[in-house]
């Protein structure tokens, strides 16, 4: 489904708003029909690089090419993207129908494919169906946008983006104002529309779940930076960095020190790794996911602790267990009552070592 | 004590106000002096009708002079550039804060003929103008007095419009003047009928600039009524007058709202 060419470049793009300097020298290339999404948490810079992507911020440095030609001094509005905006931005003077037509009537009869205005007409109204058939909303040509709910809205908003054939499509944190059950169904049909259409989605979020259901590959920013590029498994199963491994999914974070390969030091006791090439006695930081820690026998466990709260959450229980120096988060489907003392294990393929930041 | 009482003494400033000299205007405009009852004063209107055209044709005008010169300087004043810095706004309202008598008549020294605009061409060597005492010299002192009231609502319009709609517009392809003529323009709908509301209506109804600025030579409507209460002493035909300007005023209401029918525009109508 993605194809190895580049579609777009990002190569050393600074942003400054005043003071603040929100974007620091990004490199990033994205490729065609691929589902990138920007994930990090509020203020690290992913919508500002969406909106220089649009066209609605320009860098104070650095290049962006589309196709290798230069899209920086390309206006909004003759770039080959489009945008879908967090708060839909629809043009209420404007009926449902005449929403999504909008980017289709400013182009020329002949972009359509058709000679005449009245043939224009007709080609509109058939493109416009068709949208509507894509997102669901059929039958609500003549609705006003204050009669139609956040979902339908929202519906609405894609169709007015994709109905242009856009090569790329911008998501500002498009299902933010939905409700859990509406955004998971709304995940879904997004990534199926992409794969359906062969478009590139570049898709912006601060909710890490979100972005591993639906991205063919994850870059997650803090603080202006790129934290880390690469597949959702990837990103999971080895981040990069504290940070990363704090944003992605739950985490027990700990300090380590690397006493020699595959050895790792924590809490006071020595734990066999699957870590190697770390300077002897490098200070390091351990992550070690949830439901990677295993409750086992109170004798046979590497740990003891205490189990301090119990919280069901579905599928699973979520524990704190305090062994004294640590509160370790568990996840586990058998419960432990609280105060009862456990034994806990984890195989050494689960504790994840990485470079000290800074 | 409930809290509809409150509003006790704006309705007897209503009925002192409003509603008893409405009922005056109206037993005036349909009785002779003596106090029988008359059609004579509202059928006298008719042969005033080139003073009612006359009105009528110069608040259009005066309107669309606004709206002309008002929407571009509500555009800049709600934009980027003059969020922060209130200067244009202030130097549009700061006129406002003098009674227009005090503007009208700073007004007639700039285009007299001996005035500050006619001395200002002699030195640079143009002929005099004469300029007071025309039509035009009505119009620019109409516009001057009403132009506040066209930006103001078309610049609260402008100002609450959402930068996102502007630029989803510019992501769909429309470029600058597309932009204007189909979202913002369309979308500033509301503030366009409130500013037509306000300037029109007290501009079919001017008097004393209309006089002041032609030197007497041209008459409105307003100076008629105030001719026929004052001067000639007749509260009937005056009335009768009243009562006619006030009928066309709520036809064209009637008309705006149409147009904006959910009053969008600082719903002041």
């Amino acid at each position: 489904m993605v194809q190895d060419t580049r579609l777009i470049e990002i190569k050393g793009i600074s942003k400054s708003f005043g003071e603040t300097k929100v974007l620091h020298s990004i490199d990033l290339y994205i490729r065609k029909c691929e589902f990138v999404t920007l994930l990090g948490p509020s203020g690290c810079g992913k919508t500002t690089l969406l909106r220089i992507l649009g066209g609605f911020e320009t860098p104070d440095e650095g290049e962006l090419l589309f196709e290798g030609a230069d899209l920086l001094s390309v206006p909004p509005y003759k770039r080959r993207i489009n945008t879908v905006f967090q708060k839909y931005a629809l043009f209420s003077h404007l009926n449902v129908f005449d929403n999504i037509a909008f980017g289709l009537n400013l182009k020329d009869p002949e972009a359509l494919g058709v000679k005449t205005r009245r043939q224009m007409k007709e080609e509109v109204a058939r493109r416009v169906q068709r949208m509507l058939k894509l997102v669901k909303m059929e039958g609500y040509e003549k609705r006003s946008i204050d009669q139609l709910s956040g979902g339908q809205q929202q519906r609405i908003a894609i169709a007015r983006a994709l109905v242009n054939e856009p090569e790329v499509l911008l998501l500002d944190e498009p299902l933010g104002a939905l409700d859990l059950k509406l955004r998971k169904e709304m995940q879904l049909e997004l990534k199926t529309m992409q794969q359906q259409l062969g478009i590139t989605f570049i898709y912006v979020t601060h909710d890490q779940e979100e972005a591993l259901t639906m991205s063919d590959t994850v870059v997650v920013m803090n603080g202006g930076r790129i934290q880390q590029i690469g597949e959702p498994k990837r990103i999971y199963d080895e981040p990069k960095n504290a940070f990363v491994a704090d944003f992605i999914g739950e985490s027990n974070l700990l300090d380590g020190v690397m006493r020699e390969d595959f050895l790792v030091e924590m809490l006071g006791e020595e734990f066999e790794c699957v870590d190697e090439g770390f300077a002897p006695n490098e200070p390091v930081d351990v992550v070690v996911r949830p439901e990677d820690v295993m409750i086992v026998g109170e004798d046979v466990g590497m740990l003891t602790g205490v189990v301090e709260s119990v919280i069901f959450k579905g599928v699973h229980y979520e524990m704190m267990v305090n062994s004294g120096s640590m509160r370790w988060k568990v996840h586990s489907t058998s419960m432990q009552p609280v105060g009862s003392r456990v034994g806990m294990s984890i195989v050494p393929f689960n504790i994840h070592i990485m470079h000290k930041e800074g | 004590m409930k809290r509809s009482w409150y509003a006790g003494p704006y309705a007897l400033w209503m009925l002192l106000f409003t509603v008893f000299p409405l009922i005056f205007v109206c037993y005036y405009a349909f009785t002779t002096k003596a106090g029988d009852f008359t059609t004579a004063n509202l059928t006298r209107i008719i042969t005033y009708y080139p003073v009612l055209l006359d009105s009528l044709r110069l608040s259009v005008y005066c309107t669309l002079l606004c709206l002309l010169i008002g929407y571009p300087a509500a555009w800049f004043m709600a934009g980027r550039e003059f969020s922060r810095n209130k200067s244009l706004a202030v130097l549009i309202l700061l006129p406002m804060w003098m009674n227009f008598l005090l503007r009208t008549y700073a007004m007639m020294t700039l285009f007299e003929n001996n005035g500050v605009l006619n001395t200002l061409f002699a030195a640079v060597g143009l002929p005099k103008q004469t300029m007071i005492g025309t039509e035009g010299a009505v119009l620019v002192g109409m516009v001057y007095n009403f132009l506040p009231f066209m930006i103001l609502p078309i610049y609260t319009v402008l100002k609450k419009l959402d930068a996102r709609v502007i630029e989803a517009a510019e992501d769909l392809g429309a470029n600058p003047l597309r932009v204007m003529t189909r979202v913002v323009i369309p979308l500033s709908v509301p503030g366009i009928v409130s500013g037509v509301t306000m300037v029109f209506m007290p501009a079919v109804t001017t008097f004393a600039i209309s006089r002041l600025m032609s030197s007497g030579t041209i008459y409105l409507m307003g100076d008629m009524i105030e001719e026929y209460f004052i001067s000639m002493n007749n509260r009937n035909v005056g009335s009768a007058m009243s009562l006619v300007m006030m009928v066309l005023i709520l036809i064209s209401i009637g008309l705006l709202r149409k147009v904006d029918p959910e009053g969008q525009g600082g719903g002041l109508w």
